[in-house]
Parts: C-alpha cells; sequence; structure tokens
C-alpha cells in the first residue's frame, strides 16, 4: 500500500516561493488578476503564508508554504454530495473537476482554506496560456482528475502532481526523493533549498517516512484530528 | 346550506372572483422585478459566481443565508396544522391553509436560492445520480423533498373542497378547476371524513419531518468542525426553535396583510391568541442566545471566542444588536400585555420578529465563515448587485405565487363553520 505525502523543513526554506510558481506551471493553476487576488479569489493549489509574532522589539516572522494537507481524515470529503471529491487508494484526496457542481461545501469544511474555487472561467497570463501542461489524468470511473484546465464554477485544489507520479509509475520510473532521479512533486523538485521531501509515508525506508518521525515533525492544526500527510520540520 | 354560511361563502369567493386594479398594479411591479432578476441572474451565468461578492474565505453569503431563512420560515405550516389537527385545536382551522401555502412557496423559494449558489446548476442532478449518502446536503435534499411532498398532499385535501366549490360557483373556471383538483370533486360526508383522517395522519407526520428539516438544515453548518462558530451542538434545538417563532410570525404578517386587503373572515381574537404564542417564544430564542454567548465567553477557547468576537463587536456587529433589539427585544414589549394585542400589533410585532430572524440568519452563516485558522489576509464580504437583484427576484416570485394563489383559491377555508359534533370548542373572544 501506498500513502503519498511531503514532508517540508522549515529550517531549510528560505521564502523564495519557486514552489508556489513551478505548482502553477505544472498544475495549469490560473491567475485571478489584480483585482481579484484584492478580493481573495485568488487561486493557489500551494499557497504561501508569512505571519508575524509578538511585538516590537520581540518580533518573529514565520514563513511557510501550504499544500493540500492530503489529510487521513479529510472533513472534506464526506461532505461532498455528489461523490466529486475522494480519498484515492494511494491517499490522495483528488477533485473530479467533471462531476463537482461548485456547492463549495468541501471548501467550508476544510480548515487549511486549501480548497479554491473558479469564481471566473480561467485565464492564464501571456505566455503562461501558450505553455499549459497538455497532461490529463481520468480515475478508475473515468472522471477527469489530473491538470487539465479545469471549467469556470468548480472546486480545485492539490493533487499532489498526480499526473506525474501515474506516468512514473506506468513507466516504471522510481518515486520519492530518496531515489537519485526519483519523480517528485513539482515543488518539491523545484525548491532550491531541498526544503520539500515527497514520497511515500508507509514506506520504512523513504525519506519523507523518517523525517515524518524526525523530533521537530509536526502537523498544522493536529488539534483538530485530520491527521495531515503532509508534515512539517519546526525552525530549530 | 343556511343564509349565514352561503354569505361566508360568497364573501371568501369574493377576492378569486373580482380582480381590482390594485392586483394588476402588484402583478406588474412584482413582474418588472423579476425581469432585472432575470436579467443578474443572465450575468451570473455569462461571467461566473465571480460577478457576486463571494470570495475566500466567505465561499457562501446571501444566498445561503435566504435558504436558512427560508427553511426556518417554512415551518409555520406545520405548526398551524398540527394544532388544527394533532391537538385538535379548531378555531386554527381558518389560518391553516394560509400556513400551509406560505411553507410550500418559502420551500420553493429556499431550493431556488440554492440553485442561485452553485457553480454548475447544470450538474445539479448529480445530487441524484450520485447523491453521497455522508452528506448533510444530500440529508437536507431529501428531507426537503419529503417536507414538500407532506405540505403538498395536505395543502391540496385541506383546500379540495373548496377547490369544488369554486368549481359549481364560477361555471366559466369549471374545468381549471376540475383539473387542479385532480379531477376528485367527491365532496360527499364520506369523502371528507376520509380526507380528514388522512389529513390528521398527515399532521402528525408532518410534525417529525419539521423537526427532522431544520435539525439537518442546522447540521449542515453544524456538524462543520472547520466551523467553529457553527460547531456547537446547540445549533440544531437552536434552529429548530428559531424556525417555530419565525414561522409563526410569517403566518401572522401574511394572515394580518391579506385579512387586511382581501377582508378575510379571520376573528380579531385568533391574531391575539397567535400573538400570545408569539411573546412565549422569544424568551427561547433570549434564552439560546445567552447560553451560547456564555458558554464561549467563559471558556475563550480561542477560535470560537474569535468568532463570537466578530458576531458580537465585530463588522457585522450591527446585525446581531438589530435581531436582539429589533427582532425580538421590541416586539416582546409590543405584545407582552394581553390587553395590548390588538391584530394590528400583533402584526407590527410578527413582521419585526420575521424581519429580525433574517439578520440572526446572517449572524450565523457569515461570520464563522470568515474566521481562518491559518494567517490568511482578513476577509470580508459584501454582496454584489447580482445577488441583491436576485434575492429581490426571488422574492418578488414568491409574493407572485402567494398572490396568484389567493386569486385561485379561497384563503380561508369557506366551511369554517363546520365542527364535528360533540366537540364544539368554544373559545372567548378578546376583550374588546
Amino acid at each position: 500500500m501506498v500513502r503519498w505525502g511531503m514532508v517540508i523543513d522549515l529550517d531549510k526554506c528560505t521564502a523564495c516561493q519557486a514552489c508556489i510558481v513551478a505548482c502553477r506551471v505544472e498544475n495549469n493553476v490560473p491567475i485571478g488578476g489584480e483585482e481579484e487576488v484584492g478580493k481573495e479569489r485568488a487561486i493557489y493549489w500551494n499557497q504561501f503564508f508569512s505571519e508575524i509574532h509578538g511585538s516590537f522589539p520581540n518580533l518573529r516572522l514565520r514563513m511557510f508554504p501550504r499544500p493540500c494537507m492530503h489529510c487521513e481524515d479529510p472533513p472534506c470529503v464526506p461532505v461532498c454530495p455528489v461523490d466529486a471529491t475522494y480519498k484515492d487508494a494511494d491517499g490522495r484526496v483528488l477533485v473530479r473537476y467533471d462531476k463537482c457542481i461548485g456547492c463549495r461545501y468541501c471548501m467550508v469544511a476544510c480548515p487549511y482554506g486549501a480548497r479554491y474555487f473558479n469564481w471566473f472561467t480561467p485565464e492564464y497570463g501571456e505566455g503562461h496560456e501558450n505553455h499549459l501542461n497538455p497532461d490529463a489524468v481520468w480515475d478508475g470511473e473515468s472522471w477527469l482528475v489530473g491538470p487539465t484546465p479545469r471549467p469556470r464554477g468548480v472546486v480545485e485544489k492539490c493533487t499532489l502532481c498526480v499526473q506525474r507520479i501515474e506516468r512514473s509509475r506506468k513507466e516504471g520510473v522510481p518515486v520519492g526523493s530518496e531515489h537519485q532521479g526519483g519523480t517528485v512533486s513539482a515543488c518539491a523538485q523545484t525548491c532550491p533549498a531541498f526544503a520539500i521531501t515527497f514520497g511515500d509515508l508507509e514506506d520504512p525506508g523513504s525519506d519523507v517516512y523518517r523525517l515524518s518521525k524526525d523530533k521537530r515533525a509536526f502537523r498544522l492544526l493536529e488539534d483538530l484530528g485530520t491527521r495531515p500527510q503532509v508534515y512539517y520540520l519546526s525552525e530549530v | 346550506m343556511t343564509e349565514s354560511e352561503s354569505h361566508t361563502a360568497e364573501a371568501g369567493l369574493r377576492p378569486i372572483a373580482e380582480t381590482t386594479w390594485r392586483f394588476w398594479v402588484l402583478v406588474a411591479i412584482l413582474g418588472a422585478v423579476m425581469t432585472w432578476a432575470l436579467y443578474a441572474y443572465s450575468v451570473q451565468l455569462g461571467v461566473g459566481l465571480g460577478s457576486t461578492g463571494m470570495n475566500a474565505p466567505a465561499y457562501w453569503g446571501i444566498y445561503i443565508v435566504n435558504f436558512v431563512y427560508l427553511i426556518g420560515l417554512s415551518a409555520g405550516g406545520v405548526i398551524v396544522a398540527s394544532l388544527a389537527y394533532v391537538f385538535n385545536l379548531k378555531e386554527y382551522k381558518p389560518i391553516a391553509r394560509i400556513a400551509e401555502l406560505l411553507a410550500i412557496v418559502c420551500l420553493i423559494l429556499a431550493m431556488v436560492f440554492v440553485t442561485l449558489d452553485i457553480g454548475r446548476p447544470e450538474r445539479l442532478v448529480n445530487i441524484v445520480l450520485f447523491g453521497n449518502p455522508l452528506s448533510p446536503l444530500v440529508w437536507d435534499f431529501i428531507v426537503i423533498v419529503i417536507y414538500l411532498a407532506i405540505c403538498l398532499v395536505y395543502g391540496y385535501l385541506g383546500t379540495r373542497p373548496d377547490i369544488v366549490a369554486a368549481m359549481k360557483a364560477i361555471p366559466k373556471r369549471a374545468r381549471l378547476y376540475r383539473a387542479l383538483a385532480l379531477w376528485y370533486t367527491d365532496v360527499s360526508p364520506a369523502a371528507l371524513r376520509r380526507d380528514e383522517r388522512t389529513l390528521k395522519a398527515i399532521a402528525m407526520a408532518a410534525l417529525p419531518t419539521a423537526v427532522a428539516l431544520h435539525s439537518v438544515t442546522a447540521w449542515i453548518l453544524g456538524l462543520m468542525k472547520a466551523q467553529p462558530g457553527w460547531h456547537t451542538a446547540l445549533l440544531a434545538p437552536l434552529f429548530v426553535a428559531s424556525a417555530i417563532i419565525s414561522g409563526l410570525a410569517l403566518v401572522v404578517v401574511a394572515t394580518v396583510a391579506s385579512r387586511r386587503f382581501l377582508h378575510l373572515d379571520i376573528e380579531d381574537s385568533l391574531i391575539s391568541r397567535l400573538g400570545r404564542f408569539l411573546v412565549w417564544l422569544i424568551p427561547i430564542d433570549f434564552y439560546f442566545a445567552f447560553a451560547e454567548i456564555i458558554t464561549v465567553q467563559y471558556g475563550r477557547e480561542p477560535a470560537q471566542f474569535s468568532t463570537l468576537q466578530d458576531v458580537v463587536l465585530g463588522p457585522l456587529a450591527w446585525s446581531f444588536w438589530t435581531e436582539m433589539l429589533v427582532g425580538l427585544l421590541i416586539p416582546f414589549l409590543l405584545i407582552v400585555r394581553s390587553k395590548d394585542r390588538t391584530p394590528k400589533r400583533v402584526g407590527i410585532a410578527a413582521f419585526l420578529i420575521f424581519f429580525g430572524v433574517f439578520f440572526k440568519r446572517i449572524d450565523i452563516v457569515i461570520p464563522s465563515l470568515i474566521f481562518r485558522w491559518l494567517p490568511f489576509p482578513m476577509g470580508g464580504y459584501v454582496p454584489t448587485w447580482v445577488e441583491l437583484s436576485l434575492m429581490a427576484g426571488v422574492y418578488a416570485f414568491g409574493i407572485l405565487a402567494f398572490t396568484l394563489f389567493a386569486k385561485l383559491f379561497p384563503l380561508v377555508p369557506l366551511e369554517k363553520a363546520e365542527r364535528p359534533e360533540g366537540e364544539v370548542v368554544h373559545v372567548p373572544a378578546a376583550p374588546a
């Protein structure tokens, strides 16, 4: 059994946000435009947060990227009225873009704000529109779950780069940060500081397995009992 | 038929037979509002839900506020129906039809609002094709359909004798009324007794269904652990309580208004009795609000506390205080003394309650959504003209439906004097 997950080392993260850009390009994540970003309609499968703790002079700036947590017990999945979002056999939480009715109940149910709605028909910046990722992934029931540009009015979110992982497994390419040249998610691949590790949380030989057991490891909002499959390593 | 009975029947049928210019003006205004709303909907369909004020984290907005509001308002039907048939308080029978009609209209409007909120309305059929039994939205869909069916059967059986009466009284519309009676025109005492038995059984089934309807609607929100403002066991009982009070208030408003404009045969004493119910119900709403506030305030659990602060002191605090003062306290003071319960005062108090509960719905839906666990930028929500136009259009449609019904059928049962032998209920009129 496979359970894909990631570990993000906040001590290594330089807050360069290349992971956010790489995700946008890999997954055809549309750009909202300045006005819509201001209205909180922007889409980020991986969103970057910065947070100031304390007050002057005892300030501490914390910054971290937040992909979908792919919870083991995802609150977003049971609420979907049409079964358009589900936890797949490999531990990913996916959205069936051609089944979703756009009620946004899953967004209401997600404490991480990891789900995004297509308030408009997706638009891509000049240049980006000529370089869209042509990949498409269908699940076992022939619903579209891969990175093809989504229609207006549906919910979308991080898939842990399902298109990369599925193609590599078909072609026999190893998946996981522990393999030399192994396939990983776009955010993990692009990170210049090697802060993001991708792999199978069930495989005792994998990097994510080892790091998820590290004493610095924690998960976001652990008290809510969602058991994310994305771990963070705290700053020392 | 005695002279007085035939007089009653004639008076009851008058709004149907005679149409004044006022009716056409009303229809024209409502039609104009609905046409404008259709234009707004074409914009929403063309541009997408981005044409509304909704965003992250206000994933839901005024459409869902109205949905929750209207589901609550639909409770009036079952309350009056059960008073009249389960508890056998025949004096409530004259308003049972108005109450039932309002329940049906409110349920339909609620479903329209949900449809407006959907990103891809053409895929709504997926709920039937792929319904997920774990989703509270699916539970709500099922219970709304059941409740609507109950209200329709109840309304049909209760109105049928009068449809037949109208069929006989207005020959030129006889075919129409025959069809509206679903070709079941037998009004022999045996048939009416059979209908009465069915009505009683349905009224009993309606009570638990209504509790389920309001609880399940509350659970759409209350089961979400991500939403600290909703995630309380109090939410479902609170919804049932505020549904009862707002539903009853709407019945009173509609009764007082249609009595005034259509000169219906409804006694003052009945309205003052309904006013007494409202007086008893208001403190229950206060009690729930207090129980919630003291629990959160005392415990100061950060997420819940932050949401409560938003409700009571935040940018939407005007809504909370409007509900508490205009929606509960003022109506309570208006009709708390029994000698104050004149139809006019009860009507005003009921209108304020009915109006105030809308703000309660805003307080429930919006502030909790605005709360975020992670350090997102501070969110907010202001509805756009598209949402407000559609809202106006949907309510115009509701008023039109109610008005057309009043044009087609007597709003007050014609055989109001009919009481089963041996259990005549004598109700003293209210002191003048």
